[in-house]
């Protein structure tokens, strides 16, 4: 009991002692994490198992030898297309959503259903969507007599990245436009009064007073695709599995098959190495921005 | 603005149902995918080879169902437990987090905030290696507990970050007055602050719920056969049951019912929820 006592005490005196927990979590699971990971991307580890002997920086030099890495690399920018892809499609609808139109939060539910959805479910559907022989893409193309346009999508190497970002950004977009709408929404007022009484139509309210105020909702939505982009795994996994080939293999993927299919951890962790470097790149200055203020 | 009194102008009239006919578009778009996965699933393997794969079953029956919940049923249970287990940690400890440093000022308050929740652009790849090493040293491989610590530990930074703008809007002279009425900051969390923020807290829960519920990487990582959750089983289903779509579309539904209920249910939290996520530029 007194021991209990003590600790109550101990506790009143010193109240945010129990932080200590949370911040120790994530000191060592992704300060630590970090840390450990880019030792070993120096590391001799070889094999199953773990040595942590300084081995140089041969595993670097293997990477940028590799194509492969070259590949996965090409194809991690070439998510980034979706992203003016997402944003303009996200605008146009979330100015759709801001007629006032009767109904229009529940277009906005079900346009960001797919968003809520997981990678997995939704890459399960799409290899049904996309499948040659019967799925949606080519019986609807076939439909309507554009049976020529029928292609292998995700099984063929010259369609597979199309494939794979015409998917996300339809489980994109619906976000994009939540972003932008609540950035729509956010203008004052008093802005819009002023230039409905000068006559603006609104089409030109829109050019002239809205859009130009959307910089930061855009922002937001360019820096969470693109660290969407970057830490693309869980759709193309489950989608392609990084193939045909190589063709889909982006960092992640080639990070994830090198590190726990081929056991090349320090090789493994040069990938994750270099992948963590892109992220900082687009974080960096998009948190110095945030938290200045 | 040049409407008539007998209602809206002919020119606005036509605008209007242009624009309905855009949104009834766009919902084809985003559902039709859900919708074929639905037909699908109802139909019989033969139906699926010979139809449209968004005719309305001719026979429904639920076989897939049965066949895709066989090979689920225990992922699922795994996912449910990792995922309670995961939310309630992350949820818990983060609330804490972000009322201290929503509401107290001390040294370091800031860098401790921006230390935490930069977490949340975190690339798992970049921790990978560490997190599997840790967990396979502490004998937690394969196991529930070991996918829930992975979930509390990384979900922190971003509950954080939400907790912290929820408490800040919470007027910080109601928890002064609680303290200079003696009770410490810990009762005043327990008899103020969370009952006054209940939302905040469906909310957080919410988002968090789905975000663990749909997580694959850590499963294929850290799980193994035993602990393995639902997410990476409909996966491997994937690969065993090449060209049965009736039962990978079963599956899918299985997986994604959660959080469709949940979408449905409480959809209007989760929304909310991905805008706070989304925020942080404000």
């Amino acid at each position: 009991m007194s021991v209990l006592n003590r600790i109550t005490a101990f506790l009143q005196r010193h109240p945010f002692i129990v932080l200590i927990l949370p911040i120790g979590l994530v000191g060592y699971f992704v300060y630590g994490g970090l840390l450990w990971n880019l030792w070993v991307s120096v590391s001799d580890w070889a094999g199953l198992r773990p040595s942590y002997s300084f081995g140089g920086f041969s595993q670097y030099a293997k990477l940028l030898s590799d194509p492969v890495f070259w590949v996965s690399l090409k194809n991690t920018l070439l998510l980034f297309s979706m992203i003016p892809i997402c944003i303009v499609l996200g605008t146009l609808i979330a100015m759709a959503l801001d007629q006032g139109l009767r109904g229009s939060t529940i277009f906005r539910n079900l346009y960001l259903l797919p968003f809520a959805l997981s990678f997995v479910v939704t890459g399960t559907i799409w290899a049904w969507m996309y499948n040659p022989s019967n799925g949606i893409i080519n019986t609807a193309l076939r439909a309507i007599g554009l049976g020529s346009l029928q292609g292998l999508w995700h099984t063929s190497q010259s369609t597979v990245m199309a494939s794979i970002i015409g998917a996300l950004v339809w489980q994109f977009s619906g976000y994009t436009a939540l972003i932008m709408l609540g950035g729509i929404r956010s203008v004052p007022e008093v802005q819009i009064r002023a230039a409905m009484l000068e006559g603006a139509s609104k089409l030109r309210i829109y050019r002239r007073v809205i859009l130009p105020q959307l910089k930061a909702p855009m922002a937001t939505a360019v820096v969470i695709i693109m660290m969407y982009a970057l830490r693309s795994f869980d759709f193309i996994w489950v989608l392609t599995g990084g193939g045909p080939g190589y063709a889909s293999h982006t960092l992640p993927i080639m990070m994830y098959k090198e590190t726990f299919q081929a056991t090349q951890f320090a090789y493994g962790s040069a990938i994750s190495a270099v992948l963590l470097g892109m992220v900082l790149l687009v974080v960096v200055p998009y948190v110095y921005r945030t938290y200045r203020r | 603005m040049n409407d008539n009194k007998y209602g809206l102008s002919a020119d606005r009239q036509l605008t209007r149902w242009l624009i309905y006919l855009v949104l009834f578009a766009l919902a084809g778009f985003y559902l039709l995918p859900l919708w074929g996965a639905v037909t699908t699933s109802l139909k019989t393997q033969e139906e699926v080879d010979m139809t449209n794969p968004l005719s309305f079953p001719r026979a429904i029956t639920g076989d897939a169902y049965v066949e895709a919940f066989d090979f689920l049923k225990r992922p699922l249970l795994n996912s449910l437990l990792i995922t309670l287990g995961g939310t309630l940690g992350s949820v818990g400890l983060a609330s804490m987090c972000g009322y201290v440093l929503s509401k107290f000022r001390f040294k370091f308050d800031n860098l401790i905030f921006l230390l935490i929740t930069v977490g949340i652009f975190l690339p798992f790849q970049a921790i990978l290696i560490p997190l599997f090493q840790t967990i396979r040293g502490l004998g937690l491989y394969d196991t529930l507990f070991g996918l829930i610590l992975a979930h509390v530990a990384y979900g922190i930074p971003m509950c954080t970050l939400m907790f912290r703008a929820f408490y800040g809007e919470l007027p910080t002279s109601l928890v002064n007055q609680a303290m200079t009425d003696g009770s410490g900051p810990w009762r005043t969390y327990w008899r103020i602050v969370l009952p006054s923020t209940k939302i905040a807290m469906v909310t957080v829960v919410i988002f968090q719920f789905t975000s663990i519920w749909n997580e694959l990487l850590f499963g294929l990582v850290i799980g193994g056969p035993r602990a393995m959750p639902a997410t990476v089983a409909l996966n491997s289903l994937t690969g065993t049951l090449a060209a049965q779509w009736n039962v990978q579309m079963a599956g899918s539904v299985w997986v994604g019912l959660p959080v469709l209920v949940l979408y449905i249910v409480l959809g209007r939290y989760l929304i909310r929820g991905y805008m706070a996520g989304s925020v942080t530029a404000t």
